[in-house]
């Protein structure tokens, strides 16, 4: 069984960057490495293969700079090979642009089974690009997976809801997207570490891929970043002595907001 | 001369730490104090160690990084497990990792061809690569940490610590030995550090499987004692930038006349001088560990020609060392009253440096070693 797993390469949450007030977007120049929630994914992929006793799992990401940091930690936990997509061309795209270059970037990958990714990135959080995918694809889209098991032609997932899960079966090949902690992601081994440097990333263009360049980055982008601000430090709250007579005045208080 | 760590020996240790964060936590380590001390200070009954952060550092594949690619290992240098050490240091893991997967494993791969028992030795290198806790002693009755969980022994007949220099003893005496657990006697010893599980050998020579004996003995004890210092030095480097660390989140968070106690100029004084001892003595790790991979020394113009992998451990064993102590004095300091007591993460730290700067040869030790080596050359 095949699977392709989109990964998300992410400045490093403890060295965060900042925001670039020009374009208004996270700067993406440092080193970058693999989304803690990407992590999931990958070792979901794997254990799938791993059952299914054949085939591999392929990555694919977009990133900047042909940066491949965060594709080599996920290839040392045993991923096969790796698509990356990098081009200047794709600065400023938005949630949707995104999804147009996976879902060819995935088409590359070769012939999946399944195509898994993470509900979220945890830099962006638009938390659209599964479902936008799996529509560019014609493939059916199952969300918030927390346990997936394949037989035969059918994807069997349970989806987490806020009471419990519901079960949802669909036909392969589809999009699954996992929620964060539901397996435990290995530790890359040392040999992993190693074989990770000649596993193929095969890297590409949005020329390579057949698309449009105005359709991609700030061309394409459906969206305008207007204003960017910090966010409102919190207020002091009102502290009342209480002597004695405390309770009334959260009995007005209460009054005052209508809630009693 | 490049010593700089390559980009794998860089990932390998960045993979360490990861899973170390994990799997070591202080609360683990506080949990693996046993003994008088553990009792008393209400720590812990354990054993010296963390079976989870022990059996994930195996599945990853340190234990094996020494041992020779036909008995399951990786083949590697020193210089890949320096910084792996410097790990277990970081998160004072109190398991043997530096004894089985440097001292043992080092000691054993090199004489893999030659030793009387060879088959002894090629098992249990098999055996340290797959996860089997091996530690080593040095002389006839050595205090030996991890002991009463080891499964198996490598001893030494020659304490290099209690050899008198100008009286050295006949090398042809010299013999080292592999020995099950359950052939030596063993009796536990308190250490400052709790979770050190210390226990005194007492062990005979004339049993056991035969690693070494004669001068091929001599020459192999040598060479382990320099691997342990090492290996010390490695551990001794991580612990110092685990307390700096620890200390300036403190000093971050604690606070006096409205300001956290990190914005005071004598703190910040102190601990940069701490952090500079660290960061000094960690290049003479690095330099050590590179000579002891067959790396070549390169001679400052006019420097005196010496026997460098001997000197350049001396020197690496006796700046950790000290560097460890300025940073214990400097942490304590700046932790104020918490820093003294058992439920601060710092004391894991602290004692288990005291412990390892006084191991297989203190600072003064060292420095001597290193004296004499220069003024012999």
């Amino acid at each position: 069984m095949n699977v392709v797993v989109c990964v998300k390469q992410i400045p490093d949450p403890a060295d965060p960057g900042a925001l670039d007030p020009n374009t208004k977007t996270l700067k993406r120049d440092v080193k970058l490495i693999l989304d803690e929630s990407d992590s999931y994914g990958v070792e979901m992929a794997l254990q799938l293969v791993d059952t299914a006793g054949g085939g591999e799992v392929t990555l694919v990401s977009m990133a900047p700079n042909s940066e491949v940091g965060g594709l080599r930690t996920a290839l040392a936990m045993g991923a096969a090979k790796a698509v990356l997509v990098s081009d200047e061309a794709l600065a400023g795209s938005d949630a949707l642009g995104t999804s147009k270059v996976l879902a060819k970037a995935i088409e590359r990958a070769g012939e999946a089974d399944l195509i898994i990714t993470a509900t979220e990135s945890s830099d962006g959080y638009t938390g659209t690009v599964p479902e936008q995918i799996a529509e560019l694809m014609g493939l059916p889209s199952i969300t918030f997976a927390k346990s997936i098991a394949v037989e035969g032609g059918t994807v069997k997932v349970q989806r987490q809801t806020e009471a419990g899960y519901d079960d949802v079966e669909a036909p392969t090949p589809a999009v699954v997207s996992v929620t964060a902690g539901v397996v435990e992601p290995r530790y890359p081994s040392f040999k992993g570490i190693m074989a990770a440097k000649s596993k193929p990333v095969d890297e590409v263009t949005v020329a390579d891929l057949g698309i449009d360049a105005s359709q991609v980055g700030w061309a394409g982008a459906g969206q305008e970043i207007l204003e960017i601000a910090a966010a409102e430090e919190r207020e002091a709250g009102t502290i009342v002595e209480d002597d004695g007579e405390g309770f009334q005045k959260i009995v007005d208080y209460l009054a005052e907001l209508k809630v009693i | 001369m490049r010593f700089a760590p390559t980009e794998e020996q860089t990932e390998f240790a960045a993979a360490t730490g990861a899973l170390l964060a994990d799997t070591c936590p202080p609360s683990a380590v506080a949990a693996a104090w046993g003994g008088e001390v553990g009792r008393h200070t209400g720590l812990g009954d354990g054993d010296g160690r963390i079976r989870a952060a022990w059996d994930a550092l195996v599945e990853m594949g340190v234990n094996g990084i020494l041992v020779p690619e036909q008995q399951g290992g990786l083949a590697m240098s020193l210089d890949h497990l320096v910084g792996v050490l410097e790990e277990c240091g970081y998160s004072a893991l109190p398991d043997p990792v530096a004894d089985s997967a440097g001292v043992v494993a080092h000691s054993l791969g090199q004489c893999s061809d030659t030793a009387p028992d060879v088959g002894a030795v090629n098992d249990t290198l098999a055996a340290v690569a797959a996860g089997s806790t091996v530690v080593s002693g040095f002389g006839s009755s050595p205090l030996v940490a991890s002991a009463t969980t080891a499964d198996t022994l490598l001893m030494f007949t020659r304490d290099p610590t209690r050899v008198d220099p100008d009286a050295p003893a006949d090398p042809a005496a010299d013999r080292v030995v592999l020995l099950d657990r359950s052939e030596v006697d063993l009796e536990p010893v308190e250490s400052v550090d709790g979770s050190r599980a210390l226990a005194r050998v007492r062990w005979d020579a004339a049993s056991g499987a035969c690693v070494a004996q004669g001068s091929a003995a001599s020459a192999l004890t040598d060479e382990a004692f320099l691997v342990a210092a090492l290996a010390d030095s490695a551990l001794l480097v991580g612990l110092g930038r685990a307390m700096i660390d620890l200390t300036v989140s403190y000093v971050g968070e604690r606070k006096q006349f409205g300001v956290p106690v990190g914005s005071f100029q004598a703190v910040k004084h102190h601990l940069a001088d701490a952090a500079l001892a660290v960061q000094f003595a960690e290049p003479l790790v690095r330099n050590a560990a590179h000579l002891m991979s067959g790396g070549v020394a390169v001679e400052a113009p006019g420097s005196i020609p010496t026997d460098s992998r001997s000197v350049a451990v001396s020197a690496a064993k006796a700046r950790s060392s000290d560097a460890a102590k300025k940073v214990t004095e400097t942490a304590l300091q700046c932790h104020g009253a918490i820093g003294y007591t058992v439920e601060a993460d710092l004391h894991l730290f602290m004692k288990r440096a005291w412990a390892l700067a006084r191991s297989h040869g203190d600072s003064a030790f060292h420095l001597k070693r290193v004296r004499r080596q220069l003024l012999a050359g």
